[in-house]
């Protein structure tokens, strides 16, 4: 289980996380919604160990992100996937999502290749094994961030705005990808402007506002006129996204 | 006066030991400039602040004296508290020292250029600090180094002229002696500086063309 327990976060004087409880259990699709500077980006780099907190605790499977010893093996359960897709320019493909389970899980280099060749051929790029990121399109590249990430085997797949850099033919192409990895039962936490996607693919969705967790609700029950739709500012988010 | 080159005929050989020997001296002292350039690149990017003040220090005097007098103190200094080194070591361990202020800057700025966010994917993914530098940003940084790398390669070219001051009979070491027996000075240093032109044009040529190899790939076309 992933548990963020009462996590604030500030930079400066400025808060941008303040008192931020959520539970992720395994199986489960999270949605993260909420306006730029809610907090969603930095609620994601608490949990991969990315900043430090002010405050609170975050444990994945019994693992304190919070202390150095733990926080390997915190990282070993969870991985994660970016906006910009970040990934290793001098690597190829194959090179890039083979690095980590040889160096860090200590997997067999011949094991892991054959694994990485599959996960490339189920996002539709077995062609694209030897090319460079400076090859790929921004949907091929986040297509390989994704490869990336789940060639770890992580419990919890952590999703960081992943199509906010795509058009929206890229956007479409990662997002069947996501809605695939949700149906085989991939857990995620999916921090998101995707709104309709969200509502699609999530067992529940959270939605931060300057910091502050306002509402944890089921998927339907957030859409409802009775859930989260009776809050005015989820409502106003919403119609916004809607004209957008 | 006539410009005779034929006189130099003889002595083509013997000019050719010294240009082998420029060559030799050259390239081991880029290795050793390098190796040096790396470690204080490190240094100079290390959160302890004693290290990063000692690599500091280290470039801003070895940039800050003049070439010749580093040479001198190591190779006349050193023997006065008991320490002997050939004039050819002595010429070598020079070049890497001097050289290494110069190439930790253009390593440096390759570190320092590399995106945060590539350094956070590795970070997350649970990479050691280690395998993060020796994988990911040695490789990234040297590759845009190359150019900056070149240039004290080319700079260590010339500098080496000065090592015939302590007798290594490099290039200019050589050109020195054949300038002597034929007292032909004109023609001899008029082909020497024919000679040092087109090696450095040769040298910057080949680090374009390793510069463009080694950035193909990093190089964005679709994006």
């Amino acid at each position: 289980m992933l548990k963020v327990e009462n996590v604030k976060k500030a930079f400066g004087a400025a808060t941008v996380l303040d008192g931020v409880n959520l539970t992720v259990s395994p199986g489960e699709v999270v949605s993260i919604l909420g306006s730029s500077g809610s907090g969603k980006s930095t609620l994601i780099r608490c949990i991969n160990g990315l900043e430090k907190l002010n405050g609170g605790r975050i444990v994945i499977d019994d693992f304190d992100v919070a202390k150095p010893k733990e926080l390997a093996e915190a990282r070993k359960r969870s991985a994660t996937v970016f906006q910009l897709f970040n990934l290793y320019p001098h690597m190829t493909t194959l090179q890039n999502i083979a690095l980590a389970p040889v160096e860090v899980l200590k997997r067999p280099r011949a094991e892991v290749e054959q694994e990485a060749r599959a996960l490339l051929a189920s996002v539709g790029l077995s062609d694209k094994v030897d090319a460079y990121p400076a090859h790929l399109s921004g949907g091929q590249r986040q297509r390989v961030g994704i490869c990336r990430a789940l060639a770890m085997k992580p419990r919890y797949l952590l999703l960081d705005e992943v199509t906010s850099a795509l058009d929206p033919e890229m956007t479409a192409e990662v997002l069947a990808i996501l809605a695939k990895l949700a149906r085989e039962g991939t857990t995620m936490l999916f921090v998101t402007h995707e709104v309709d996607f969200a509502r699609q693919i999530s067992n529940r969705i959270v939605f931060l506002d300057k910091g502050v967790l306002l509402v944890d609700l089921p998927t339907k029950k957030f859409f409802a006129a009775s859930g989260g739709l009776a809050q005015p500012r989820i409502a106003q988010f919403l119609s916004k996204m809607k004209k957008d | 006066m006539r410009l005779d080159l034929t006189i130099l005929a003889p002595y083509l050989g013997f000019l050719g030991q010294g240009a082998a020997l420029t060559a030799v001296i050259c390239l081991l002292s880029l290795a050793g400039a390098v190796v040096l350039g790396m470690l204080v690149a490190i240094a100079r990017t290390s959160q302890t602040v004693w290290i990063r003040r000692l690599a500091f220090i280290y470039v801003d005097v070895f940039r800050n004296i003049p070439f010749i007098v580093q040479l001198f103190f190591f190779y006349y200094g050193l023997p006065e508290i008991g320490i002997y080194i050939d004039a050819i070591t002595t010429g070598v361990i020079a070049l890497s020292i001097a050289g290494g202020a110069y190439a930790s800057d253009a390593i440096r700025s390759g570190i320092l250029a590399i995106d945060n966010g590539i350094l956070e994917a590795a970070e997350v993914s649970g990479l050691s600090k280690r395998v993060t530098f020796t994988r990911i940003v040695l490789p990234i940084a040297l590759r845009t180094s190359v150019r900056p790398l070149g240039s004290v390669l080319i700079n260590m070219i010339l500098t080496s002229s000065i090592l015939s001051t302590i007798t290594v009979n490099e290039l200019t070491g050589q050109a020195k002696i054949v300038a002597s027996d034929t007292f032909r000075p004109f023609e001899v240093y008029a082909v020497l500086l024919v000679v040092y032109a087109a090696l450095t044009w040769l040298v910057s040529i080949g680090i374009s063309r390793l510069h463009k190899r080694l950035n193909r790939d990093l190089a964005s076309e679709a994006a």
